[in-house]
């Protein structure tokens, strides 16, 4: 299985009459663009903005981040069971513009998931798109039966997201890659004396599943991932557009449907491979609400690393709070049959920090690392530009807000929680807790 | 230049030795002892006056000895309180616990002590200070002065405070979030972190964990009892389920105190004349009937059935949420000593 992307490095967005990409500049045309946003009739209001690092604009609600790319060969699109036909992620030819993402944001109205991300200032380094060039559709839609929910499928915005990063990375189809990056692992059983001497690793995902209701959960190939069991995945359909992010999850413990696609995770691990490590590839699980429903998702994805022969897994959690209990259990589990596990999570200690840092605590769990403190307070100074509306941000229920949180003179408190993307559990994270 | 003051025991205070160890507290206006060390090495904070105050006084008196502490210390104007160090004396690092505590409790200044890890002081006080890591004798006194004088100059200077393990305290129990790059660390991304962490993991080398789990106190669970009918049972609720003008002042959170109420003759909690004062929930359904987290309705139905036997004429409260660990444990201990006073033999114990 070869997963082949085609990068090109993005040094400036700017609007102009033909969308193309030639020399490191990206080159939008707006109407064409935004036409392909209101392809879907319920959207009732977009417009573009481009978003540089330092650039002292605030986004909220940020609802999702894309990566902007084409297919080139294997699927026949981006997102298979998506937007595109089912058909294998795990192999082909993508082309994708590198250095900067697609922002999707609520014109309005936000919700419990959504997060605010700034471009400048002391909080431009808490998510890594604010060291991207990012394009930025700000739009809102006619979904009254969620208008004033809390929780929003964000369906229309997010769908947008998607079409809208396809049709720009379409504009790549034919141009030759500044770089080439080649992903590739061999069948399990069909690997070399050597690599199989080394130590074998599988990754455990897990992406947040934890709503009933449909419409809110990660999607695989198109599917619910609250609706499955574990199960074994080929890394190359992760970084290949298999996954979906969900809308859901509170923000700063979210993986975007960026991250899925450029999991970091997978990428060192791949490159570890045949060198320190026989990777075995992903065990897909996922977060559950019931406690029997955890443990049988915790004892599937231990038997399914244990007979994959795995020696070692990294566990990566897509949330905080009830599906730590998930987190702890897997790794659990999979000690107990012997696999060595490292977790990667981020922590709820409290504004006091002296709250336990994860709801389920294990002393097997011995090897974990900290991507961050969900509520960890945050003051921010007002932003000259707001893309979106800040208000959203205390007014509909934003995770890491709270009616009066923004001052009327724009500045704002929060709890990191709503940070868009901040903790990175996909593994991009530069901080951690330390104690004090 | 702000000011400190130091606490020390007889001996360090140079008053005498074990049989001094009764010497009741005095505030000296001058610096004293291993003060001069302190000053040598402080740039923004200066020690000026010096506590003294006998081991055994202190032990077998503690009220009453931190009460007359607490009194000399009025009205005195000092930003930082300084203990010992009190090494691997464990009398010695019980008196430096009780005081900082009590002093910060009293004046919310910051309080540093330094005791060594085998001394019992760090286990009982390290999450209400910072205790530096000591030396285990008193040949350690000149290291042990010296780092709590620069993390007291860090804290007069207004300095930036670092990671519990970076400075040299024993860890709080606080965790905060910081980007490596902040404490002058390669920002390493998380994913690269995990993964280097698991090589070392797989080949048996050392690795550090960056979330350790805290030690958990787990109780083992009782032996079940033979005949429910033939004992006395009690009520414990941390719903926080109280007399409608909550007469022990417990907290709605953080609970330190409990109460225990008279429950005889009631064929369950009448509203209003009961409620819960516990912040952790909606109160309105508790409010409205409060068996609905102390489930006496219920008990007494039982009782009727012939389903359970006696039932204490009184039920226990406090209120759960936030409630530290220690608090907990303390005042778990105390309600059981009650219910075991009063013969109560089993308990039901309802959250919320």
């Amino acid at each position: 299985m070869k997963l082949e992307i085609g990068k090109f490095f993005v040094k400036k967005i700017e609007f102009g009459s033909k969308t193309g990409y030639a020399n490191g500049v990206l080159t939008i045309n707006k109407e064409e663009a935004l036409a392909k946003v209101r392809e879907d009739e319920h959207i009732t209001e977009a417009e573009l903005h481009i978003v540089n690092p330092g650039d002292m604009v605030r986004l909220v609600p940020v609802k999702d981040a894309y990566e902007m790319r084409c297919r080139i060969e294997g699927a026949k699109g981006v997102y298979p069971g998506v937007t595109a036909p089912l058909e294998s992620a795990a192999h082909g030819r993508i082309h994708a513009l590198k250095d900067a993402s697609l922002l999707v944001v609520g014109k309005h109205w936000g919700s419990f998931q959504d997060g605010l991300l700034d471009m400048g200032g002391e909080y431009q380094r808490n998510t890594i798109y604010g060291a991207m060039r990012n394009l930025v559709l700000v739009a809102d839609t006619d979904e009254e039966f969620e208008r004033h929910e809390q929780q929003k499928t964000n369906h229309a915005l997010r769908w947008a997201g998607f079409r809208l990063s396809e049709y720009v990375g379409e504009c790549l189809r034919d141009l030759k890659p500044e770089e080439m990056e080649s992903w590739e692992l061999d069948a399990v059983n069909r690997r070399s004396e050597s690599v199989q001497k080394l130590p074998s690793v599988v990754y455990v995902m897990q992406p947040q599943t934890q709503m009933e209701v449909p419409g809110f959960n990660t999607l695989i190939y198109g599917w619910n991932a609250n609706h499955m069991l574990p199960t074994y995945m080929h890394p190359n359909e992760v970084l290949g557009g298999a996954v979906v992010s969900g809308s859901f999850m509170p923000c700063s413990s979210k993986m975007s449907t960026f991250e899925h696609c450029n999991n970091p995770t997978i990428k060192r691990l791949m490159k570890d491979h045949g060198k320190t490590i026989n990777f075995l590839g992903v065990i897909m699980s996922n977060l559950n609400v019931v406690m029997e429903q955890k443990v049988r998702m915790a004892i599937m994805v231990a038997q399914m690393a244990k007979n994959l022969g795995a020696d070692g897994a990294i566990v990566a959690e897509e949330g905080y709070g009830n599906p730590d209990v998930d987190y702890i259990q897997v790794l659990v589990e999979l000690e107990k049959v012997g696999v060595k596990t490292v977790g990667i999570s981020n922590e709820c200690t409290g504004r006091d920090g002296k709250s336990q840092p994860l709801v389920a605590l294990d002393s097997t769990a011995t090897a974990l690392t900290s991507s961050g403190n969900v509520s960890q307070l945050y003051n921010l100074k007002p932003m000259p530009v707001v893309l979106g509306e800040l208000e959203s941000l205390a007014r509909d229920g934003l995770s890491g807000g709270w009616e009066g949180c923004v001052k009327p003179d724009g500045s704002a408190v929060l709890e990191n929680n709503a940070m868009f993307c901040s903790d990175h559990p996909s593994g991009f994270s530069v901080k951690r807790c330390f104690d004090f | 230049m702000k000011k400190a003051i130091l606490y020390l025991n007889q001996f360090f205070g140079q008053i005498g030795g074990e049989d001094k160890a009764d010497f009741e507290p005095v505030l000296e206006d001058k610096p004293i002892g291993s003060a001069g060390i302190f000053n040598g090495i402080a740039k923004n904070v200066k020690i000026e006056q010096t506590m003294i105050c006998g081991d055994n006084f202190m032990a077998s008196h503690t009220d009453e000895a931190i009460e007359r502490c607490l009194k000399l210390l009025e009205g005195k104007k000092f930003d930082i309180f300084i203990a010992g160090p009190a090494f691997n004396a464990g009398r010695y690092g019980n008196a430096c616990g009780q005081i900082c505590k009590a002093v910060h409790e009293k004046f919310n200044v910051p309080v540093i002590t330094s005791m060594n890890v085998e001394n019992p002081g760090v286990e009982m006080f390290k999450r209400d200070m910072y205790i530096f890591k000591g030396g285990n004798r008193a040949t350690a006194i000149k290291q042990d002065m010296t780092a709590m004088a620069a993390f007291a100059d860090k804290i007069a200077g207004g300095e930036k405070l670092l990671p519990a393990d970076m400075e040299g305290y024993f860890p709080r129990g606080i965790r905060h979030e910081v980007f490596l790059e902040d404490l002058g660390m390669e920002p390493v991304m998380a994913c690269d972190r995990a993964v280097d962490m698991l090589l070392a993991k797989l080949k048996g080398e050392e690795y550090v964990t960056e979330l350790p789990i805290p030690k958990q106190d787990l109780v083992p669970i009782a032996p079940a009892v033979k005949d429910i009918r033939k004992i006395k049972v009690g009520l414990v609720t941390s719903g926080g389920i109280v007399p409608r003008e909550n007469p022990d002042r417990i907290e709605s959170a953080s609970a330190t105190k409990w109460g225990k109420y008279n429950i005889a003759g009631l064929d369950k909690l009448p509203a209003p004349e009961f409620k819960t004062i516990h912040a952790g929930y909606d109160p309105e359904q508790a409010d409205k009937n409060p068996n609905v987290v102390e489930p006496l309705d219920a008990i007494r139905a039982l009782q009727k059935e012939g389903k359970l036997g006696e039932v204490d004429d009184f039920f226990y409260a406090t209120v759960g949420t936030g409630t530290t660990q220690g608090e907990a444990a303390r005042m778990g201990r105390e309600i059981a000593a009650d219910l075991r006073s009063r013969g109560v033999e089993a308990v039901i114990l309802t959250s919320t």
